[in-house]
């Protein structure tokens, strides 16, 4: 019993130093919502790439990277309403 | 053999490192200059450089010198400077991809940086939590801080000890749970705590809320962390909201300089915000102008803050590239700002770091294009001037809910500023290819690059570029070698020049003065050919042709040494005392001349072995009476260098056997970079064209250290010159090539010049001049080198809009080039918007050319141009595109069917809006070339549902990417013909290849699929595909199962299809096994096989097998969009991979990288590394402390010397 307590402060720490970590009831929603934020996040810390999709867009880079980060807030919609 | 690699390794080397700017900052960096002479410390892709702006007294040259460049092996992310008080010079912060920060500073000693501190705060790699996104430093320079996209902020403070050593804190942490951060900056609080701004969005009520209204409320908050500095940590002090649309913010000065604060730049309007005064709001002005949209909002994507003696301004830039510059009016007494001014300042290319220096320089490192730097001649400071560019947030309700009224500007030229220094780039880098259009011996690369109307069509050649000053002809005489001589030794400008012809058995002696004329009365002989002249001892002039020496004395008198009967001399060399004579009997005849004047002869004649071809006497050495070596090359394929000491005259120390009969010779003293000591070096033209350079050793005069380089075709002859004060060799062959010391490098660097042929070339020294003269094509050339600090010339044609594609005409040199910009005005709709009066139509196109073009959202101007980079230098045809339509690939196609004729394909998509997921349509155009492929004239167009991005020429036909299929299409009269579609890849066809039949298909996100057409049954049969989802960009086939490409994220890859596939897909017929192979897990039957990998740090967009010199062995050169350009040289032998995987590995641990990023890592950033050696990272051995190459050398079983040869070696043998 000791054990499992353990893992599960274990994961909880975990869950609260990394962002992102699952849990046994990670809903899709949770879980592209972080993958998102994740790529979001990269789009701008990878010039090139920003460099990349700015001359696509017809954007300065700042727009891009701006717009970028403001995707961040909510990437892929709203979440599901949960039923009761 | 445990150790046997079956696969192809290869050595990866940077050709011209990337130009675009990741961040940039002005600092004092250098000790010992004046705190006004200010450096740029820029960082770019994965190197760090610090800039210099040097100017003459008079401000008539500017130049921007790179003092130091340093690959840092991790990708910099942004760069800080600051000053702890107390000290004289500024800590240079870099932070990285690594999870560390260092603290720099510049050695001047060793001309590089040196690292500080480095202290690691998190994983390593581009993470949206770990730190180093933002960087933001103190202005008093007592902390700084880095902070991440989500979550993570840490401090680090600094301090001084009493010995003068910096100190750093452990890291304090500011995290938020959940919240966004949009932007940093340090705010000036004086000598008060620190403090740091930031803006942030939280979002756990958006997250959770399934109704989306916490989304809509959502705010953005202006947070002050405050460090406190005597409690050691980082507090969240103040808050509160701000406009949602922020997206940049800049500390206001604060203490004695100004009322602190931050200002907030969001969309359309600039907030002055602070927690202890009141909130102040201005308008962004926006432009006026009959193709200027009224409506559209501006922001601010650029700026920096200038402070001196009490007064302050900002420089603030918009994403049209205007910049703004921004004064506060603040009450007397109090620091409660009143007022803030804009007033509209110039217009500059958009700009990743605005710099300004205390000098007057601004420096734009612009995101696309030329990096520039401008001189300030006026700080816009008087108000009468432009008074409606000039605006005030008087009366403006700083309540961000509250409509604002927009203010509109009228932009201009550049008024205030001029620019100085145009240091040219090569990002955005679109396309390249390596192509020989001109016959010239090396091939040029041909790139697209730029965007907007600041494209260019560049060509670009290896080598340095030469300002002719005068040409004139020389009439009918082969002329075949000149000198130029001095009267005197003490002379400091030549008076003669000698021309001789061998053909014509002539010599023409010019004398130098205001101007170059032909001396009637000379005593030099003219009815003979000259081997050499020479101004030898005070001021006896030497003139050596085949019957005897001729010396004409000070006081005129004239000296004849008769060669002895039945011999002539075919060769000779002098210094200032020592003439070395060769005698077609194969004897040496050698003359001391005396303080007198007169020449003296050895009587021992020692014979060699074989006739002599070329000699050479090294220079005197300053200070000494006589050389101490002489080099003789014979026909038997040999030189020997002899001692000329009187003491041991003419005793032969060393022999060397060469490939072929030697040439040309010269002894020539330089600077051995590594030991910086004068090394006596040998240099060897051979008849086959080849370039040898070998060091002679002071004492036993043995022969070492032998470089060997192919220059061209012709025989090699040597000219030893000086170019920029150091001594150099000019080594002609089918072109003349420019051996010195690199200034900043100062490796030995042998560059061609970018002119004709040249026969012979000697130094030019006048009143005026100082540079060089030659021999070239029946003329005779003064020229000089400006700067031999590049090591590409390029020369370009100006383009309309960003290039996407090019393609070449196969007969002509004509290129073909597809332009688009997105979001921008049409031609069409542009000229129906602007006025119908002549002269304003001109002016303003005219200032378009300064201001770029108009921006429409939505809208796509687009065109194609043929373009002739060589005898025209200019575009040849323009087709303007309509209907809202963008070109985005071409290729030139011979169609079988119509008797090979070649026409013009070009891919266009309609209403695109990429990023947006929204399905847009496409077009293909043929157009029918005219007047030697200069002329386009459209035949057709045929729609298609999907944007074309790819297409070329498949067997006479037509093969095109459409959506995830690709079709086959021949030409019809009114559209084009579909003959065979299958289907390819599962998203979308990108890039597009093939050999013989079989087609190779680049995914936009799914790699790459080989397909097989099957003439007989007309199929497409999908047979390889990949397990690695690779966002293709560009790709190319190395061989017919090999192909190369690069992705998105910066990797480069070579797959491989499996032996038993490509078997299966050569088998006749459609009845084979492949057709009926079943799909493996809902791809194509087999699998590509991952050969190598390696991460570049830069989007590949072109890649090509081609060889880069002449003569040079075939390597895979690429191109990636940020003015990279690369190569990849395929190892031949076993043993050479070996011994540069066992550098690698030591480079790896005795030289860690600068920013603290493992190298393994970082090379294999998504992908391990396979199959490739970083190259840069083995080129770093030349640069490390003797002592480090020691003991690498040791651990590799090698001499420093000959790892240092093979490093060089690898590079020049293929390359440059």
């Amino acid at each position: 019993m000791a054990d499992k307590l353990r893992t599960q402060q274990q994961l909880e720490s975990m869950q609260n130093k990394f962002i992102g970590t699952g849990h046994a009831d990670t809903t899709r929603h949770e879980w592209t919502s972080n993958i998102a934020r994740d790529s979001y996040s990269s789009y701008q810390g990878h010039v090139p790439l920003l460099h990349y999709m700015s001359i696509g867009m017809g954007m300065p880079m700042e727009k891009v990277r701006a717009q970028c980060m403001e995707k961040m807030v909510l990437p892929v919609g709203p979440a599901p309403a949960v039923e009761e | 053999m445990a150790n046997i690699q079956s696969t192809q390794a290869f050595y990866s080397l940077t050709l011209e490192a990337p130009s675009a700017p990741t961040a940039a900052v002005i600092c004092n960096a250098i000790p010992g200059l004046k705190a006004s002479d200010q450096q740029i410390f820029e960082a770019r892709g994965q190197r760090i450089y610090l800039h210099r702006i040097i100017e003459e007294n008079d401000r008539t040259v500017i130049k921007l010198q790179t003092i130091a460049e340093q690959d840092v092996f991790g990708i910099v992310r942004g760069v800080a400077a600051f000053r702890i008080p107390g000290t004289t010079m500024d800590q240079l912060v870099v932070s990285s991809d690594s999870g560390r920060v260092v603290l720099l500073n510049y050695d001047p000693e060793r001309n590089s940086f040196k690292k500080v501190h480095q202290e690691t705060f998190g994983k390593s790699g581009i993470r949206r939590t770990v730190p180093g996104q933002y960087l933001a430093s103190d202005p008093r320079g007592r902390c700084f801080m880095l902070a991440s996209t989500e979550k993570n902020k840490v401090v680090y403070i600094v301090n001084r000890n009493s010995e003068g050593g910096i100190l750093i804190s452990s890291p304090h942490e500011a995290n938020q749970w959940a919240s966004l951060t949009f932007a940093t900056c340090a705010v000036d609080t004086g000598w008060e705590h620190p403090i740091f701004a930031a803006l942030e969005v939280d979002y756990t009520d958006s997250d959770s809320d399934p109704s989306g209204d916490a989304y809509a409320a959502r705010e953005k908050q202006l947070v002050y962390y405050t460090v406190d500095l005597g409690l050691n940590h980082v507090v969240k002090s103040w808050s509160d909201t701000v406009d949602y649309t922020a997206n940049m913010i800049f500390g206001v000065p604060g203490g004695s300089d100004g009322p602190s604060g931050v200002l907030v730049c969001c969309e359309d309007r600039i907030y002055y915000r602070h927690d202890k005064n009141n909130p102040l709001c201005i308008a962004i002005p926006r432009r006026t102008g009959p193709t200027e949209d009224k409506e559209r909002k501006r922001q601010i994507v650029a700026g920096c803050l200038h402070k001196a003696r009490g007064t302050f301004f900002f420089l603030l830039q918009t994403e049209d590239g205007d910049v703004f510059k921004l004064t506060m009016e603040i009450q007397e007494g109090t620091s409660q700002p009143l007022e803030m001014t804009l007033k509209y300042y110039e217009t500059y290319p958009v700009a990743r770091q605005i710099v300004l220096s205390k000098k007057g320089y601004l420096y734009v490192s612009a995101e696309n294009g030329n990096n520039k730097l401008y001189h300030i001649d006026d700080l816009a400071e008087r108000p009468e001037v432009e008074p409606h560019n000039t605006f005030s947030s008087d009366g403006v309700s700083s309540d961000p809910q509250e409509p604002i009224t927009p203010t509109y500007f009228q932009p201009r030229g550049l008024k205030y500023t001029t620019l100085a220094v145009d240091s040219p780039s090569s990002h955005p880098l679109m396309r390249t290819k390596v192509d020989n259009l001109t016959g010239e011996d090396a091939p040029q690369i041909y790139a697209i690059q730029g965007t907007g109307n600041k494209s260019v069509f560049k060509t670009i050649r290896h080598g340095l570029d030469v300002q002719e000053v005068i040409s004139s002809s020389l009439g009918q005489i082969p002329y075949d070698n000149l000198w130029s001589l001095k009267h005197r030794s003490s002379d400091e400008t030549h008076s003669y020049l000698l021309m001789s012809s061998t053909y014509a058995d002539k010599t023409t002696i010019l004398s130098i003065g205001d101007e170059v004329e032909t001396l009637e009365d000379s005593s030099f002989l003219s009815n003979r050919a000259t081997v050499t002249a020479q101004q030898m001892g005070h001021a006896t002039l030497v003139q050596v042709h085949a019957r005897g020496v001729h010396s004409i004395l000070e006081n005129g008198a004239i000296n004849e040494w008769p060669s002895p009967s039945h011999r002539t001399i075919v060769a000779a060399s002098a210094n200032e005392r020592q003439l070395l004579l060769g005698l077609s009997s194969s004897e040496l005849a050698f003359f001391f001349m005396g303080d007198d004047g007169v020449l003296n002869q050895l009587e021992d004649m020692p014979e060699m072995s074989g006739k002599v071809t070329a000699l050479a006497v090294g220079r005197t050495p300053r200070g000494q009476q006589q050389a101490k070596y002489a080099v003789v090359g014979c026909d038997d394929c040999t030189i020997r260098v002899l001692s000329i000491e009187l003491d041991s005259p003419l005793e032969a120390r060393s022999v060397q056997a060469l490939s072929a009969v030697p040439t040309s010779l010269e002894v020539v003293e330089m600077i051995d970079p590594s030991s910086k000591t004068t090394v006596t070096y040998v240099h060897i033209g051979l008849q086959s064209g080849l370039y040898l350079r070998a060091v002679i050793d002071e004492v036993t005069g043995e022969l070492g250290e032998v470089r060997t380089k192919f220059l061209g075709a012709k025989p090699t002859r040597l000219f030893s010159v000086s170019v920029n004060e150091q001594d150099s060799v000019l080594a002609c062959s089918s072109r003349p090539w420019l051996g010195y010391n690199h200034p900043q490098t100062s490796l030995y660097t042998l560059a061609p010049l970018v002119t004709g042929q040249l026969e012979a070339a000697s130094n030019f020294k006048s009143d005026e001049l100082d540079c060089l003269c030659a021999i070239s094509d029946g003329n005779l050339m003064i020229f000089s080198v400006p700067s031999i600090e590049g090591r590409l010339s390029s020369s370009t044609v100006d383009l309309k809009y960003t290039p996407r594609s090019m393609s070449r005409n196969p007969w002509f040199p004509v290129w073909y080039v597809a332009q688009a910009d997105g979001n921008t005005l049409s031609e069409a709709t542009k000229q129906s918007l602007l006025s119908s009066k002549p002269s304003e139509r001109e002016e303003a196109t005219e200032l378009e050319q300064h201001i770029g073009l108009s921006r429409a959202t939505g809208h796509w101007a687009s065109c194609i141009q043929a373009i002739d980079p060589i005898t025209k230098q200019a575009v040849t045809a323009t087709i303007e595109l309509g209907d809202n339509e963008a070109a985005l690939c071409c290729s030139v196609v011979a169609f079988e069917s119509k008797d090979w004729e070649v026409y013009l394909a070009v891919g266009t998509g309609q209403h695109l809006t990429p990023g947006s997921g929204k399905q847009s349509s496409g077009f293909v155009h043929i157009y029918k070339l005219l007047e030697d492929g200069q002329q386009m004239e459209l035949l057709h167009k045929t729609p298609f549902d999907f944007p074309i991005y790819a297409l070329m020429a498949f067997q006479g036909r037509l093969a095109i990417g459409v959506g995830a299929d690709v079709f086959i299409y021949d030409l019809g009269l009114k559209k084009l013909l579909r003959k065979a579609r299958g289907a390819a890849v599962p998203n979308q066809v990108v890039s597009l290849d093939h050999q013989g039949h079989r087609i190779i298909c680049g995914d936009v996100s799914e790699s790459l699929t080989y397909l097989v057409y099957k003439p007989k049954h007309n199929r497409l049969i999908p047979f390889v595909d990949d397990t690695i989802q690779r966002w293709t960009t560009s790709m190319t086939m190395l061989d017919y199962e090999t192909c190369a490409g690069g992705d998105k994220f910066g990797n480069l890859w070579v797959v491989r299809c499996p032996e038993q596939a490509s078997k299966e897909s050569d088998e006749d017929g459609v009845g084979g096994y492949i057709v009926n192979e079943r799909s493996y897990l809902g791809g194509a039957p087999y699998r590509l096989e991952l050969r190598s990998h390696f991460f570049t740090n830069d989007i590949p967009m072109s890649l090509q097998r081609t060889n880069l010199v002449a003569g040079g062995q075939e390597l895979l050169f690429w191109s990636g969009l940020q003015g990279t350009m690369g190569i990849f040289i395929p190892f031949l032998s076993r043993e050479d991979v070996d011994f540069f995987s066992q550098l690698e590995q030591q480079l790896r641990t005795e030289a860690p990288p600068l920013a603290g990023r493992d190298h393994l890592m970082y090379r294999g950033y998504y992908v391990p590394v396979k199959g490739v050696i970083d190259g840069d990272l083995c080129e770093q051995f030349l640069n490390l402390t003797y002592d480090k190459k020691q003991q690498i050398a040791a651990e590799c079983d090698r001499s420093v010397k000959e790892i240092e040869r093979k490093v060089v070696e690898m590079r020049t043998r293929v390359a440059f």
